[in-house]
């Protein structure tokens, strides 16, 4: 690597590393406009002259042999700090303060002022975000978790050589500690005066310049880091996540409820309808599928005497990924002894409320365009009825299957819509054919919150039948800009009803499988089949035997709800480290 | 509290245990298969006549504990007939004195209260009444509308008007067998079980190991220990997540499901994403990507959760458990044993009410020995103490092969078996198994870990070959294992070769290089202090646990229908602990 550049080219390179363009993110920060470039390297570690080329001049991606460039001239510069006897990496730093906390101290302090008593020598350390420098004089911006600041450093202030240093030996990246006085000057801007810095780790890669950019989408999410980096408000998404996870945790606790851990790894994956993963115990010998969902284990608590349970934790599902499905997701859920769905429903609106309050301050909010308003109480009704108010059609009247999808068919005619035929045309029940239409139809538009009750007896293996209404189920999902964020029940407690519907879920599977099978010998699908096992969960249903008490539950997708409440559109926005569709290579 | 609602005066007890055998003989003589059909076909019967016999919702007043305690004060025979309270909870013991008079045990969140019900008091009269309730079976929910009092003897009661069966219990609930402690079910401890306190599986009314992991429902019912076991496990966790976010750390949650299983030498678990057609391996720690966020700008995250090892199971492995991991910007491992002192004894005194905790270290047949949390906790630097207990003198490059030959003969010269490879590494470790773990039974810091044997740690800043790392062992277990954090990336890469070079020498324990998180160390990774502790081992200390089974609701078991391995479960689980361990299990 060493010495392949030539002096020229590295300043030019080096200033494309070191001052990304300007763009509408917030990378750069204000004030940045005239700047001199540092100089790449004392004369000691110049490399040796090469052949030098054109460089375009406006690349927005620093290509890989740039890269090595630099990491090469870096590494020199931490060998040259090391023979100065300074380390490039240190081992601590004591802070004063962060960045904000100094910001909001000296919110006061007027411009041109110093404040330079005692009291007011601060500590402080971050990474340098953006430089610039005169003859006797740099600005560093220094960016902490909390915020910035701007450093300040006078060649006179400082000790011996250390301006040299800052000058030579300090690129944009690296993280510094400084020590000085607060002054804010004559533009306004609230300054640490250095009077010392040490490098505390030295970086050896330049900061990209342009991470929203559309090419850059999958690094973005690949190099989490490089994006926080680069955009500040990223983190802030994550600041977010764990507030919300907190005041979730916080509301069930106040309302007694106790956090359990259930096995992620199973024997039989149950208590949704998915494709599991599996793997494989070496000392066992034998398959395990991983959790597709808390609730069969949590029921089991509820069974031995836990009168309040809940989980926050991970799911996993192999499915395909989307804007709101990642393989791996965060749900929480709760269940509590001698309550209905009822319950729940307030326990959603307290949830999610206090949630948005917590982040928001408020209970309006814009998800990408839309207002949504969270004030309580929300809408509550049942399926049928709202299938009948957006398609004039009551399911309720029809006994007869055949009779149900003609009439769902002919509406969906009527809407032209052809695609969604067969999706009819497959339910095995009149439940099935509204729950279809429900989804096609009327999900979309459940823009405001909305409580959707009373699912049918068919979709819903484990709620508890209706105590007025045969067919239907003591159910409800909660809809928020079309997206299902909740789904509850009244929990099925009977384990003979509940033997009868899982065995009946896996007769419809095995049915699906064998359809799907018979479909793929004809069109000679490529790759995996679709089929795979849904096993009953014996264990489960024993437990049902000894005896559950009354008990409603419900489940959150908490991904989801960072999603509405930080109003990001894609779950990848929301997950630190998605997975993505082409591998990494 | 416990005391006054479940102590019984001895007199009534002993007409209660005649009373008892009546009710438990008319059962007794049927088969577990013949009970529950019998139960089946009751249950059929009241749905033919258009009874629901599992009622959707039966309003709750009062939990039972807030019961007990409401009413405890009352005196004996007092009686509330004006107050009405709705009660619900399990049934776990049947009394008839005679058909017109019952008493029942209703159970819930760990308290119980006796129900005495009296067919003149009740909505039920005559033959309705008596057949009602001896179609009420011991383990059924049931829900009571009535009034509180205190019967003669002082026991708070509740005198039902209203009886619901809520949900049945359909199996026979399994009974303390008749043995050396006496047969009547009821003897329970009369002290409630406090964390850091000793605890006494061989009284549980349901002992066998086998059914209570398998069905940890029963467990819960049957030994209210157990609850209290789960409970601390939770005020655990809580006490770390408010501890840490009071310090500004920030809770983050980072993938399970990895391209690569880095951030420990581990057996990891392989999966396959369908749709992608992607191998996928479980994590094994989450260290690296914590990592990868702090040098994105989060300066304190932390994560609790599950890791995974597809490693054997026994007294302190199961292939999913759960860690803390912080990373703390600016922060080293001097900084970092301060916070363990003061998050550990800190947690220890919050639940326990001291720093003294007791632990059946050496089986439940000898006395529990003491754990002593008070801080400062000891600091023992490892080849420094080493040398000096062992009286070795250790070549100061550790790397070499004159080391490892003075290793391999130390060793054989004090018999400690190192099954090979005899990496420089594995031996050091048998070493400091031997020498110095076994000195640790309060909490002590063993520092200053070599370079070989911690890939991730930074180097000591003034002690050559070594690390600036610490391991927490109490009770010669490894409970925690943090480092100030190698953050050059060069020397990092560097680690990583060496570590590929104990990998061709048949060490598979160690680490593999993943390119990520190298890069993502080469855009800085401030100097930072990274801390990670095995909550399922810390919980097994204070609940008197000897088998990590006893603190995992659903532990993993081995396939059922092999005697051979109840036998050696059993077998394992009285004896002491193994002297050593694989310390790699814990954490990072």
């Amino acid at each position: 690597m060493e010495g392949a550049l030539h002096p020229m080219r590295l300043k030019q390179l080096l200033h494309f590393a070191a001052f990304p363009k300007l763009n509408k993110t917030h990378f750069i920060f204000r004030n940045t406009r005239s700047f001199s470039t540092t100089r790449c390297a004392s004369p000691s570690s110049s490399p040796t002259v090469a052949g030098a080329r054109n460089r375009r001049p406006s690349s927005s991606q620093t290509s890989t042999s740039d890269r090595e460039a630099i990491r090469a001239i870096r590494i020199k510069k931490v060998e040259e700090l090391r023979s100065k006897g300074l380390d490039a990496y240190a081992y601590t730093w004591k802070r004063t303060h962060a960045a904000n906390q100094l910001q909001e101290i000296y919110m006061d302090l007027g411009n041109g002022e110093e404040a330079a008593c005692e009291s007011d020598r601060v500590s402080i350390a971050g990474r340098i975000v953006a430089r610039r420098a005169f003859g006797k004089l740099a600005f560093l911006t220094l960016r902490d978790d909390s915020g910035t600041i701007q450093l300040y450093c006078e060649k006179e202030k400082l000790l011996s050589d250390q301006f040299e240093h800052l000058k030579t030996l300090v690129d944009i990246g690296d993280i510094l500690g400084a020590e000085g006085s607060i002054k804010r000057t004559e533009k306004g801007e609230l300054s640490v005066c250095v009077t010392s810095f040490s490098i505390l780790t030295k970086s050896l890669l330049p900061l990209p310049d342009k991470y929203h950019g559309l090419t850059d989408i999958d690094k973005r999410y690949r190099q989490r880091y490089v994006d926080m980096i680069a955009n500040p408000e990223v983190a802030d998404v994550f600041r977010k996540r764990a507030k919300i996870i907190s005041e979730i945790r916080k509301t069930v606790e106040s309302a007694g409820f106790i956090e359990v851990e259930t096995p992620v790894l199973q024997g039989a994956a149950g208590g949704a309808e998915a494709r599991p993963f599996i793997t494989y115990h070496n000392s066992l010998g034998q398959d395990l599928y991983l959790r597709i969902a808390t609730e069969l284990h949590l029921k089991r608590m509820l069974v031995g005497g836990f009168e309040k349970v809940y989980e926050i934790g991970r799911i996993f599902r192999n499915e395909g990924l989307s804007t709101r499905h990642n393989p791996e997701f965060t749900t929480i859920e709760m269940y509590e002894a001698y309550t209905d769905y009822e319950s729940m429903m307030n326990m959603a609106e307290e949830i999610v409320t206090r949630s948005a309050l917590a982040v928001n301050g408020k209970l309006i909010i814009d998800y990408q365009g839309v207002e949504i308003s969270l004030e309580r109480p929300w809408r509550r009704e049942t399926m049928h009825n709202l299938v009948k108010e957006a398609t004039g059609i009551d399911f309720a009247m029809f006994e007869d299957l055949t009779a149900a999808k003609e009439v769902a068919l002919e509406m969906l005619n009527a809407g032209g819509d052809n695609q969604n035929k067969s999706s009819i045309e497959a339910c095995p029940s009149v439940g099935h054919v509204l729950n279809e239409v429900f989804e096609l139809v009327v999900e979309p538009k459940l823009l405001q919150p909305t409580f959707v009750l009373d699912y049918p007896l068919e979709v819903s293996p484990l709620a508890k039948p209706h105590r007025r209404h045969a067919g239907l189920t003591e159910r409800f999902e909660l809809f928020v800009c079309g997206r299902e964020m909740a789904n509850a029940f009244s929990e099925l407690t009977d384990p003979l009803d509940q033997r009868e519907r899982l065995e009946d879920q896996v007769r419809q599977h095995k049915k699906k499988n064998a359809s799907l099978v018979s479909e793929d010998k004809n069109k000679k699908v490529d790759g995996d089949d679709d089929a795979y096992d849904v096993n009953l969960d014996e264990d489960f249903l024993t437990a049902l035997e000894y005896g559950m008490p009354p008990a409603s539950g419900m489940g959150i997708g908490i991904d989801r709800l960072v999603m509405l409440l930080t109003n990001s559109a894609s779950i990848r926005d929301v997950i630190a480290f998605p997975v993505l569709k082409t591998p990494q290579v | 509290m416990a005391e006054k609602v479940s102590a019984k005066p001895k007199g009534q007890a002993k007409k209660h245990a005649a009373a008892e055998k009546h009710a438990a003989a008319e059962e007794e003589g049927l088969d577990p298969t013949q009970y529950f059909e019998n139960r089946i076909r009751a249950l059929a019967s009241q749905k033919e006549t258009g009874g629901n016999p599992y009622p959707h919702k039966f309003e709750v007043q009062l939990s039972i504990p807030e019961y007990v305690k409401k009413y405890e004060s009352l005196n004996s025979e007092d009686r509330l007939e004006d107050v009405e309270v709705k009660l619900a909870g399990r049934i776990m013991n049947k009394r008839a004195s005679s058909a017109k008079l019952l008493f029942y045990d209703l159970h819930g969140g760990g308290a119980k209260v006796q129900i005495m019900t009296d067919a003149s008091k009740s909505e039920l009269k005559g033959e309705d009444f008596s057949r009602f309730h001896s179609s009420v079976k011991r383990g059924d929910i049931v829900g009571i509308v009535g009034y509180p009092g205190k019967t003669k003897r002082g026991e708070l009661s509740i005198y039902p008007k209203t009886f619901v069966v809520l949900s049945h219990c359909l199996h026979m609930m399994p009974r303390q067998k008749a043995g050396p402690r006496g047969g009547a079910e009821n003897t329970k401890t009369t002290d409630v079980w406090i964390p850091g306190s000793a605890r006494n599986p061989d009284a549980y009314i349901l002992k066998d190991q086998e059914t209570r992991y398998r069905q940890r429902y029963l467990d819960l019912m049957l030994n209210m220990e157990v609850r209290e076991i789960f409970r601390t496990r939770s005020r655990i966790i809580s006490y770390i997540r408010h501890f840490l976010d009071e310090r500004e750390f920030l809770e983050v949650e980072t993938p399970m499901m990895n391209m690569i299983a880095g951030g420990a030498a581990a057996r990891p678990f392989v999966t396959h994403h369908n749709e992608l057609n992607l191998k996928l391996f479980m994590r094994i720690a989450p260290e690296l990507y914590l990592k990868e966020l702090v040098v994105g700008g989060l300066d304190r995250v932390y994560e609790i959760g599950k890791q995974f090892r597809n490693e054997g199971i026994d007294l302190t492995h199961n292939p999913e458990f759960t860690t803390c991991e912080f990373y703390m910007a600016f922060a080293d491992y001097n900084d970092l044993m301060r916070l363990t002192e003061d998050m550990l004894s800190g947690m220890v005194r919050e639940l326990t009410g001291g720093y003294i905790i007791k632990y059946h270290a050496n089986g439940l047949d000898q006395d529990p020995i003491e754990i002593d949390f008070t801080p400062p906790f000891r600091r023992i630097d490892m080849i420094e103490e080493l040398e000096r207990m062992a009286n070795l003198n250790i070549p100061k490059d550790l790397s070499s092969e004159e080391t490892n030959k003075y290793l391999v003969d130390a060793c054989a010269k004090f018999g400690i078996k190192c099954p090979p490879p005899q990496t420089t590494t594995r031996l050091l470790d048998k070493l400091v198994g031997h020498f110095l773990e076994e000195t640790c039974v309060n909490p002590a810091f063993i520092i200053n870990h070599p370079e070989i044997m911690s890939p991730l740690a930074k180097w000591h800043r003034s002690k050559p070959g070594l690390t600036e790392r610490f391991e927490l062992f109490i009770n010669k277990h490894e409970l925690c294992n943090a480092y100030t954090e190698l953050n050059d990336p060069v020397v990092q890469r560097q680690r990583f070769a060496d570590q590929l070079k104990d990998r061709q020498s048949g060490d598979d324990e160690a680490m593999a290089l993943d390119e990520t998180f190298c890069t993502a160390l080469e855009y800085g990774l401030p100097p930072t202090g990274g801390w990670g502790l095995g909550i399922d081992r810390f919980t097994m200390l204070l609940t008197d646990s000897q088998n990590i089974k006893e603190v995992l609701l659903f532990p993993a078991m081995k396939p059922q229908d092999d005697p051979s391995n109840r036998e050696s479960n059993k077998k394992t689980q009285d004896g002491p602990l193994p002297q050593e361990f694989e310390k790699k299990a814990t954490v990072t």
